[in-house]
């Protein structure tokens, strides 16, 4: 007897459809083989499948059970065909069918209850746009699924409800997705900007950056704020709109950091790996390409701290994604692209010592090592930085004075407002284009929406001779004032905004 | 069917285990000649030694020979003999399979079937599979 439940396999951010057909022959020697490609995780589900029936007090068949995964040629992997072949099995042995157009995927448990299980949001959006009607997935998955609408997403705790379900005795409600409340939005963020004591041209510089979608790099000594600056900045980025909402959850949906019972991302990640993270731990890789770091901060922050202790390799690596915004990801079994359009945060010290250009302490540091320690970030690299900027230490004698104006101290609900209004502008400008900020703007862009009047002109070109800027930080110094002019609520660029992006240009330390 | 009860196991010693063990085979080994010469079989040999191991039944049905492997439990505490006859198993059989009919020069069509035999407590017959060709 031949069943046939569809359900589906997951290659990057690419779903395609499998047909999981389930033979169970009266005669031959009893036994359960799986076929198409299917690797050791899909193999042990055997096992699982197997006790999970037992476990639901229905006997399993002595019978031979032949179990294909279609089309044959694409490797399988992971949990998610447990319960398409459970139930491929169980509507062999009752009577109750499974209803038609209706996709199956989620890892049993050996109770029989569902478990959580990764590429939910995936798979829905595959059904939706294979025309299925509905589809059954383990509960702590529902509500990420659920997110698309037009799909009947039925949340399945184990085995025997979903027979019951099928047998019309006691029927599965639907899972209807309920949007994360608004107020849950600041009690995510872990520091607020008015916690930073001092430091207002970082501050500034870190508004510009959130307005615009601009990189930044921090340089200063040990201390002075670098680290909790870049973390207080998730707080002044404007919530995801829909669209990006959607790209960011289904990265994370096929990476498997969506929790379980989570839903839609709604909030701009922040990652901060570690410096010693491997060149495919950042940009993503693998012999089954899986999403890196960079990827899973699309639309958000990553935030590489101590930038002069990461292998260079790996600083180099980023220089592409950085400009396009995606990645491919090429290895010889498989070929993908995960999108990476992510704000790039680091900072560094200027010497190995750290008080190179302090005021008060005296750097330790050779010029040979000081040289040797700057140049571990190459040229290229620093060029596709927007803004650079100094983190000054901070007096401790005005610390304590500023402690007590902590009060008076912008907090970054504000920031964000300003920084909201500044994307506003920018998404009425770009309403015809494929872009989302003023970072992202080529050049063509650049010179449809920044015209620059000709005193604005003179300014850049002064100072393009001067500080020896290359083309690209040309076009940069640009966007930056674009944004800076959005800051202002000004149409156009004047001469303040060109002079204040001109003070973010490309430096390396020695200059200071 | 009735066949003689063998004394219940007294002892946890491992080499009365052995013992034990060998008799319910040995027992399971005799079901399925029985059975085999009532359906019209032919017995060539029991316990067949080729270099690897041993065959537990050579039999022929008309010009064809046929391989049984007897796989004998009593209860199911310790899985069902269908479990037992893993892959592993099965290239075992085939290599045997192999050594009988160089011995033999047999040129014909051969098979491998297996009879897989349970018992109840009081070793009377309780589930009796004659699986074709596996």
């Amino acid at each position: 007897m031949l069943i046939k439940v569809a359900s589906a396999a997951s290659r990057g951010l690419e779903t395609i459809g499998v047909d999981v057909e389930v033979n169970v022959a009266g005669r031959g020697l009893p036994g359960f083989n799986i076929v198409g490609l299917a690797d050791k995780a899909v193999d042990e589900s055997r096992e699982r499948v197997k006790t999970a029936i037992l476990s639901s007090k229905i006997e399993f068949p002595q019978k031979k059970i032949t179990v294909n995964l279609a089309p044959a040629d694409v490797p399988k992997e992971g949990s998610v065909y447990d319960l398409p072949i459970a139930v491929g099995i169980l509507s062999t042995l009752t009577n109750c069918k499974a209803p038609e157009k209706s996709l199956f995927f989620g890892e049993l448990s050996l109770d029989g209850s569902l478990r959580h299980t990764k590429g939910a949001l995936l798979m829905a959006l595959f059904a939706k746009e294979a025309g299925f009607e509905s589809i059954f997935l383990p509960k702590d998955s529902a509500n990420e699924a659920a997110v698309i609408k037009g799909i009947k997403v039925y949340p399945v705790e184990n085995l025997s409800q979903l027979l019951n379900h099928f047998a019309e005795k006691e029927c599965i409600s639907p899972a209807v997705y309920k949007k994360a409340k608004e107020e849950a939005f600041d009690n995510l963020i872990e520091f607020d900007m008015k916690d930073v004591l001092g430091q207002e041209q970082a501050k500034r510089t870190m508004e510009i950056a959130a307005a615009g979608g601009h990189n930044i790099l921090m340089v200063g000594s040990p201390g002075t704020g670098k680290t909790m600056l870049a973390r207080a900045l998730p707080g002044i980025l404007p919530p995801l709109n829909e669209k990006e909402s959607l790209e960011v959850t289904k990265i994370h949906s096929s990476a498997g950091t969506i929790p379980p019972g989570g839903s839609l991302i709604t909030i701009r990640q922040f990652r901060s790996p570690h410096h010693t993270t491997s060149p495919v731990g950042l940009i993503g890789g693998g012999t089954k390409p899986h999403p890196g770091e960079i990827s899973l901060a699309h639309r958000g922050v990553l935030f590489l701290d101590e930038f002069n202790e990461f292998p260079r390799s790996v600083l180099e690596a980023l220089r592409q994604p950085l400009e396009d915004g995606y990645v491919t990801i090429s290895r010889s079994k498989e070929r993908t692209m995960y999108p990476a359009r992510f704000m790039l945060v680091a900072s560094a010290n200027p010497c190995p010592c750290g008080y190179l250009n302090h005021p008060k302490k005296v750097c330790v540091c050779s010029p040979r090592q000081i040289k040797k320690y700057q140049k571990r970030i190459s040229g290229p690299l620093l060029d596709r930085i927007d803004l650079h900027v100094d983190v000054p230490s901070v007096d401790v004698a005005e610390l304590s004075n500023n402690q007590k104006a902590s009060e008076f101290l912008e907090p970054s609900s504000t920031i964000r407002k300003r920084v909201v209004l500044a994307r506003k502008k920018q998404a009425e400008r770009f309403k015809t284009e494929a872009i989302h900020v003023n970072a992202e703007m080529k050049n063509n862009h650049i010179k449809k929406y920044c015209k620059l009047s000709k005193k604005v002109e003179q300014i850049l070109q002064q100072a393009g001779v001067k500080f020896q800027l290359s083309a690209r930080s040309y076009l940069k110094m640009i966007k930056v004032a674009r944004t800076i002019a959005d800051l202002d609520n000004s149409p156009e660029i004047g001469i303040s905004h060109m002079a204040e992006a001109l003070q973010y240009r490309p430096k390396r330390y020695e200059e200071v | 069917m009735e066949f003689r009860i063998w004394p219940r196991r007294c002892s946890t010693d491992r080499k009365d285990m052995k013992k034990f063990n060998l008799q319910i085979g040995k027992l399971g080994e005799e079901i399925a000649k029985d059975y085999l010469k009532k359906r019209g079989y032919e017995i060539l040999a029991q316990n067949f030694k080729t270099k690897y191991a041993e065959i537990d039944l050579v039999a022929r049905q008309k010009n064809e020979l046929v391989f049984v492997e007897v796989r004998t439990k009593r209860g199911l505490d310790f899985g069902s003999p269908e479990d037992s006859l893993n892959k592993k198993k099965l290239r075992k059989l085939w290599f045997n399979a192999r050594g009988y009919i160089n011995w033999a020069k047999w040129r014909g069509p051969y098979r491998i079937d297996a009879v897989c035999i349970v018992l109840k407590p009081n070793n009377t017959l309780d589930r009796f599979n004659h699986y074709k060709n596996i």
